[in-house]
């Protein structure tokens, strides 16, 4: 009996060894916000420094490994990670590499998000050019995709970087820049990370400026001249977003527009410079379970973010904290269901038509649509990967959707009738979202994706 | 088994219980697909130990505090091994069961042992330094566990609680505790 203890701890280092040794075996699984494509990875590896990076890829392209990056993995068409490859997280690869007010330019490593940024430049009354409306993204992944968002002067994300150094697949870094690789400053910018990793960015900023925000009922038919005559035309309105309804009572045809004016009395601008956290959380992320289960929701949705938005008519905001907007209440926790994005883009003036087609398709099909915005993009083809053919309105679409493969199955044959409407109308659709179109529309929303598939292939 | 043998053997239990215990919780949440997996989860513990309670405590009568408390010690030695492979809900409902168990285990036979072991007079006392020591311990692996995450896998702290509860099981072995 006293002798046990050696059979029981024998017994004991025996499972420990074997248990262990399980441990290290279990899968890695990785996902993006798509939720929609959980995979088995090799390994993921948090990028330090330039040297192990580029040690790293020397090592990967001597054996053959498949290698992704992955910032803040808000794209949800798995565009982070490769099956069986190695991603590398850039997340903490985030320093202000150099910073001149004076000349309105920073110099930022590619895992830095928008967030950070704006906190060490608001103090200096500066802010960003180009971003997308929220600030919680990486600014290497947003070149990757090439985004837009509410401002309506600075043109593309690509019209603000000045150069960036990228870490090429044979471990080589080099700068490119409009004068040096020009070609990869196409390709790269847009091109989802597939031609090296960014390492650092030298973007250009902008003044902060106080806007006045002003919030008004359009219907969609008037949209569209509505936009030209009085948004675009007015050089004092400098950023613009407008949402149309999804609710059942004005499906399609209700739309209100929210227009930020260059506010006469620059002086007041140090007042609202502190940046803004995002604190009313409760309430709009319960309506928005509401929405998501109900028709009724859906209204109410409407008619209190309608109500909301022309109470703050005549507010006064900075530029940065418009570009800071909130998300936390989005976020949406359900095993068996996930929240996607999709994005059509449509000419201007193809606006109306479009939306009735839309609306036609979407009374026969069955989608559960949470919300639409709506953001003016300028015609902008200097990025290989563009969508921007023309002047053209960006809708995003936020779905509900199930993530069984039926449920998959399902949304896709609704999306891609969406998608082929949207081509219909010489429109497009942007890329970093789950893969539902097919690749006859790739390649007619892209026309130059062969040439861009063409670049890669010898890297 | 003596008093102190009694008292160290616990502190190394409680120790290693409160290191994984947050962790554990988020390892379940990380598995579990809802809120509602969660609660049964955690109630599943819960429960198992409440129906098993009458039945250990008889148990513990006629097997003795000792081989009881050896018992939930290498238990929960083996039991911390499997939880880092764990990939499955129903995996976890496992566990929690067995866990429950043995919790209802060493509920049980910390009272008798203790109530065994103490003159009436002075119980307070005596059970005041028993939770003092098996107190003191659990509170500093916490705080140095907090510095020592960002540096350890959450796998590798079940895997140092099991050992925690092996020495605690071989604390309780008489032939190794000579003095």
């Amino acid at each position: 009996m006293n002798r046990s203890w050696i059979i029981l701890v024998v017994v004991y280092i025996l499972s420990f060894s074997f248990l262990v040794h399980r441990y290290t075996q279990l899968p890695l699984i990785v996902e993006d916000s798509g939720k929609l494509l959980p995979t088995s990875i090799k390994q993921i590896r948090s990028a330090t420094d330039e040297r192990s990076l580029q040690e790293w890829i020397q090592a990967a392209a001597k054996q053959g490994e498949k290698i992704s990056v992955a910032g803040m993995q808000h794209s949800q068409g798995g565009h982070t990670y490769y099956p069986g490859g190695i991603m590398i997280d850039m997340k903490s690869y985030d320093k202000i590499l150099a910073y001149h007010p004076e000349e309105k330019m920073i110099r930022v490593q590619s895992g830095i998000t928008w967030e950070k940024i704006q906190q060490h430049i608001n103090p200096d009354g500066l802010a960003i050019r180009v971003m997308q409306s929220q600030n919680i993204f990486t600014v290497g992944g947003s070149l990757s995709v090439n985004v837009h968002g509410r401002d309506i002067r600075y043109g593309s994300l690509l019209d603000s970087v000045e150069s960036f150094r990228l870490l090429q697949a044979d471990g080589s870094i080099i700068e490119v820049s409009r004068t040096q690789h020009p070609e990869l400053f196409n390709l790269v910018i847009g091109g989802y990370g597939l031609f090296g990793i960014i390492l650092d960015v030298t973007l250009k900023l902008t003044d902060d400026e106080l806007y006045q925000m002003y919030t008004h009922k359009i219907d969609y038919k008037d949209y569209a001249s509505y936009f030209k005559e009085k948004v675009r035309a007015n050089p004092a309105i400098r950023m613009h977003i407008a949402r149309i309804s999804v609710a059942p009572e004005s499906f399609l045809k209700e739309m209100y527009v929210t227009n930020y004016l260059l506010y006469e009395d620059q002086s007041l601008r140090e007042k609202y410079q502190p940046l803004k956290k995002e604190t009313i959380i409760a309430l709009p992320k319960f309506l928005l379970g509401l929405s998501r289960y109900s028709d009724w929701g859906k209204q109410i949705l409407w008619d209190t973010q309608l109500a909301y938005f022309q109470s703050k008519n005549g507010d006064l905001i900075t530029r940065n904290n418009v570009m800071r907007s909130e998300s936390q209440f989005m976020e949406y926790e359900n095993t068996n269901r996930t929240e996607v994005l999709q994005e059509y883009f449509v000419p201007v003036d193809e606006f109306a038509s479009y939306i009735d087609d839309l609306r036609k398709l979407l009374k026969r099909e069955d989608l559960n649509l949470l919300n639409i915005t709506i953001r003016y993009v300028e015609e902008d083809e200097q990025a290989v990967l563009s969508y921007a053919k023309e002047d053209m309105f960006a809708l995003v679409l936020l779905i509900n959707q199930g993530r069984s493969a039926k449920e998959v199955e399902k949304t896709q044959k609704v999306l891609r009738q969406m998608i082929d409407v949207t081509l219909d109308h010489r429109g497009s659709y942007y890329l970093p979202y789950y893969p539902y179109p097919t690749k006859e529309q790739l390649h007619r929303a892209y026309p130059r994706a062969k040439e861009f598939f063409e670049k890669k292939t010898p890297l | 088994m003596n008093y102190q043998r009694f008292v160290a053997s616990q502190s190394f239990v409680m120790t290693a219980g409160s290191i994984v215990f947050p962790f554990y919780l988020l390892f379940i949440r990380n598995i579990g697909d809802s809120y509602s997996q969660f609660g049964l989860a955690y109630g599943l513990f819960a429960l198992t130990a409440a129906l098993s309670h009458v039945w250990i405590g008889k148990l513990t009568d006629r097997y003795g505090d000792r081989m009881m408390l050896l018992v939930h010690a290498w238990g929960m030695a083996g039991l911390m091994l499997l939880i880092p492979i764990s990939t499955e809900i129903w995996q976890i409902y496992f566990i929690q069961i067995v866990m429950g168990l043995l919790g209802a285990v060493q509920k049980t036979t910390e009272k008798t042992t203790i109530s065994r072991f103490t003159e009436p007079a002075t119980a307070g006392k005596t059970i005041g330094y028993y939770h003092f020591w098996t107190s003191i311990w659990p509170a500093i692996a916490i705080i140095a566990t907090g510095y020592l995450i960002d540096f350890l896998t959450i796998g590798s702290l079940f895997y140092l609680a099991s050992l925690l509860y092996m020495v605690a099981a071989l604390k309780l072995t008489s032939t190794l505790n000579r003095n």
